[in-house]
C-alpha cells in the first residue's frame, strides 16, 4: 500500500476512476455548486455590473471630442460609429477572457498547499478550474444580459444592424477562442506560482499591460507600424480585439481565416503550456504539514 | 484642548503612523517596486493613448496637445494622492464592519473618521505625485508657460480642494458599508467617480450630455475635481469657478462628516 505521505507527492493519478456518466455526474455537481455560490450576492453583482457601463458614457462622449477634433470621418478605417460599436463589442469580449482570480487562485493553492487535493482525490485541478470558470461565465452572462441589452439598445445607432449568419458564426467562434486563450494564458500565469510563491505582483503588471495591448482601450490598428504588426501577431489580441472586429465584418477572407487559424494555434499552446507547467511544478512541489 | 492643539497633535499622530507604514512597506521592498512598476506601466499606457490621439486630432474638446497632457499629470498626481492617502483604508471599512473589529477602532480616544480614513499610508502610490507633476511640468515647458504667482497659488487652493472633494466622496461611499457590508461594488464606484474626473468636462456637450455634465458640476461636483486646477493654470483663470469649488469642498466635507458619524450611530457590533 502507499504510504499517505508518498500519495501526496506522486503526481495526480489518470482518470482512470469512474465510468463516463460518473466523471459527467462529478463535473455536474461541481458546476451546480459553483452556479449557487455565484448566485449569492446577487444584488451586489447587479448593482456592480451596471456601474461598470457608467464610464461607456465618458468614453463615447471622449471619442466624439476626438472625432471633432481631427476633422475627419474615419480614423485608421474607423468611423465615429464603428469606433463606439468597436469600443461596446470588446465589454464582450472582455466578457469571455477575462478570468478574475484564477491565476491568483492557482498560485494560492500552491502556495498554502491545498493544491494536494487534486493529487489525492480523482480529479484533475485543471478540469475543476475549467467547469467552475465555464459555470460562472454563465451566471455572468445571464446575468448582465439584462443591462447589456439596454446598453446595445440605448446604442443600437452605433451599429449597422445585425451582421449576418455567418459572420455571427464567426463572431461565436471568435469568443470561444477567447475564452480559451484567456482561461489557459492565465492559468499558465497562476502556475508560475510554483517556482515563485508571490505571483500578484506578476499578475498585476500582466493584467495592465493585457489592458493596452488587447485592443481593449483602442483599436490596435490606430497604433503606428511596427507596433500596430506586431501586436497583431500576439495571443492578448484574441481578448478583446479580435472578436470585436469580427463582428463588425472588418476581418474577412484570407485575414479572418488566418486571424482564427492564429487564435486555434495560440489556444493549443496555451493548453499545452498550462499541462506543462502543471505537470512540471508538480515535480518540484513538496508539501509539508497536515 | 483648543484647536491649535487639538490640530498639532493629529499632525503628530499623522506623522506617526506614516512612519509606521512607511516601515512596514520598505520590509517587503520588492512588493513595493513592484507596485511602482505597476503605476509607471499605468502612466505609460495613460501617456501613449494621449500621443495615438494627438498625432491624429489636434485637440480634443477645446484642450490643445500640451494644455492636455498637462490635464494628464494633473489626474495622475490627483488620483495618486488619493490613493495613497484613502483609497486602502477605505477599502477595508466593510470588513472591519463585517467582521466587528470596528469595535476595538471605535474605543481608541481619537476621532474615528480621523483614524479609520487616515489609519495607513499607501506609499507605493507616493511616485504617481511625482510622476504626475513630473507630466504637469512638462506640459508646462512644451507651452512655453511663464511663472505666474496668482495662477499657481489658486492652482495649489483648487488642487488641495479637488482631494478635499474626492475625499469626501470617498467617505459618502464607505459610510454606506455599515448597511451595505459587501461594498465591492462601492469601491466600484470610486472607479467610475474617477473615470467621470479623467476627462475634461467640455466633452460633455451636446443634446443629453450637456445636462448630465450640468448635473455632475453642480450637483455632485465631482466633474470640477481635475478640471478647475488644470484649468486655473493652462487655460482661462474663472474666478467664480474657483469659488464655487471652495464653496463645494466646505459643504461636501461638512455632509460627509455627519453622514459618516450618522453611518456610525448605526453601527452594530458584530463580535462578542
Amino acid at each position: 500500500m502507499t504510504p499517505p505521505e508518498a500519495a501526496i507527492l506522486m503526481p495526480p493519478p489518470p482518470r482512470a476512476i469512474g465510468s463516463l456518466p460518473l466523471a459527467v455526474k462529478k463535473y455536474l455537481a461541481i458546476f451546480r455548486a459553483s452556479l449557487l455560490e455565484r448566485m449569492t450576492y446577487r444584488a451586489d453583482f447587479l448593482l456592480g455590473t451596471i456601474l461598470r457601463f457608467l464610464p461607456m458614457v465618458t468614453t463615447i462622449l471622449l471619442w466624439r471630442a476626438i472625432y471633432a477634433g481631427s476633422g475627419q470621418q474615419s480614423l485608421a478605417g474607423f468611423r465615429y460609429r464603428e469606433m463606439i460599436a468597436y469600443l461596446l463589442l470588446t465589454n464582450i469580449s472582455r466578457m469571455f477572457s477575462s478570468m478574475p482570480g484564477l491565476a491568483g487562485g492557482v498560485a494560492r493553492e500552491v502556495r498554502e498547499g491545498t493544491i494536494k487535493r487534486y493529487m489525492i482525490q480523482p480529479m484533475d485541478m485543471i478540469g475543476y478550474l475549467l467547469v467552475y470558470r465555464i459555470a460562472h461565465k454563465i451566471t455572468y452572462i445571464i446575468m448582465s444580459f439584462i443591462p447589456y441589452a439596454l446598453l446595445f439598445g440605448v446604442c443600437h445607432s452605433f451599429f449597422d444592424g445585425f451582421p449576418d449568419l455567418a459572420t455571427l458564426g464567426e463572431y461565436a467562434l471568435a469568443l470561444a477562442i477567447a475564452f480559451v486563450v484567456g482561461f489557459f494564458f492565465e492559468a499558465s500565469v497562476g502556475m508560475v506560482g510554483f517556482w515563485f510563491l508571490e505571483v500578484t505582483s506578476l499578475l498585476y503588471i500582466v493584467m495592465t499591460l493585457n489592458f493596452f495591448v488587447s485592443g481593449h482601450m483602442l483599436p490596435l490598428d490606430l497604433l503606428p507600424e511596427p507596433w500596430s504588426g506586431l501586436l497583431k501577431l500576439l495571443p492578448f489580441q484574441y481578448m478583446a480585439y479580435f472578436p470585436a472586429v469580427v463582428f463588425l465584418g472588418k476581418a474577412k477572407g484570407a485575414e479572418l481565416a488566418w486571424g482564427l487559424a492564429g487564435g486555434v494555434l495560440w489556444s493549443a499552446f496555451f493548453i499545452v503550456l498550462s499541462r506543462v507547467l502543471y505537470r512540471r511544478g508538480l515535480r518540484r512541489y513538496s508539501a509539508f504539514g497536515g | 484642548m483648543n484647536p491649535l492643539a487639538r490640530s498639532a497633535r493629529y499632525l503628530r499622530i499623522l506623522r506617526a503612523l506614516a512612519a509606521h507604514t512607511l516601515s512596514r512597506e520598505l520590509a517587503f521592498r520588492g512588493n513595493f517596486l513592484v507596485k511602482v512598476s505597476v503605476e509607471v506601466l499605468w502612466l505609460a499606457i495613460m501617456l501613449a493613448f494621449y500621443k495615438v490621439v494627438f498625432a491624429r486630432s489636434s485637440n480634443v474638446a477645446g484642450w490643445n496637445e500640451p494644455q492636455y497632457l498637462f490635464f494628464v499629470g494633473c489626474f495622475f498626481a490627483l488620483n495618486g494622492l488619493i490613493e495613497m492617502l484613502f483609497l486602502d483604508n477605505c477599502n477595508e471599512f466593510s470588513e472591519l464592519v463585517r467582521t466587528g473589529d470596528l469595535d476595538a477602532l471605535l474605543l481608541k480616544p481619537i476621532d474615528e473618521q480621523f483614524l479609520i480614513t487616515c489609519r495607513r499610508i499607501d506609499w507605493g502610490c507616493a511616485p504617481n505625485v511625482f510622476m504626475g507633476s513630473g507630466v504637469m511640468a512638462m506640459a508646462l515647458y512644451q507651452m512655453s508657460w511663464r511663472f505666474d504667482p496668482v495662477k499657481s497659488a489658486a492652482f495649489l487652493a483648487t488642487f488641495a480642494c479637488g482631494v478635499a472633494i474626492a475625499y469626501a466622496f470617498m467617505v459618502l461611499l464607505t459610510s454606506l458599508s455599515v448597511w451595505m457590508v459587501r461594498n465591492q461594488s462601492l469601491m466600484e464606484m470610486w472607479w467610475l467617480f474617477s473615470s467621470l474626473a479623467r476627462y475634461p468636462k467640455e466633452i460633455f456637450s451636446g443634446r443629453w450630455a450637456e445636462p448630465l455634465g450640468m448635473f455632475f458640476t453642480y450637483f455632485i461636483p465631482i466633474l470640477i475635481v481635475v478640471n478647475v486646477p488644470a484649468n486655473v493654470m493652462v487655460r482661462a483663470f474663472d474666478p467664480a469657478m474657483v469659488l464655487m469649488m471652495l464653496v463645494a469642498t466646505a459643504a461636501l466635507l461638512w455632509i460627509s462628516r455627519r453622514f459618516f458619524l450618522f453611518a456610525l450611530e448605526s453601527y452594530r457590533s458584530a463580535s462578542s
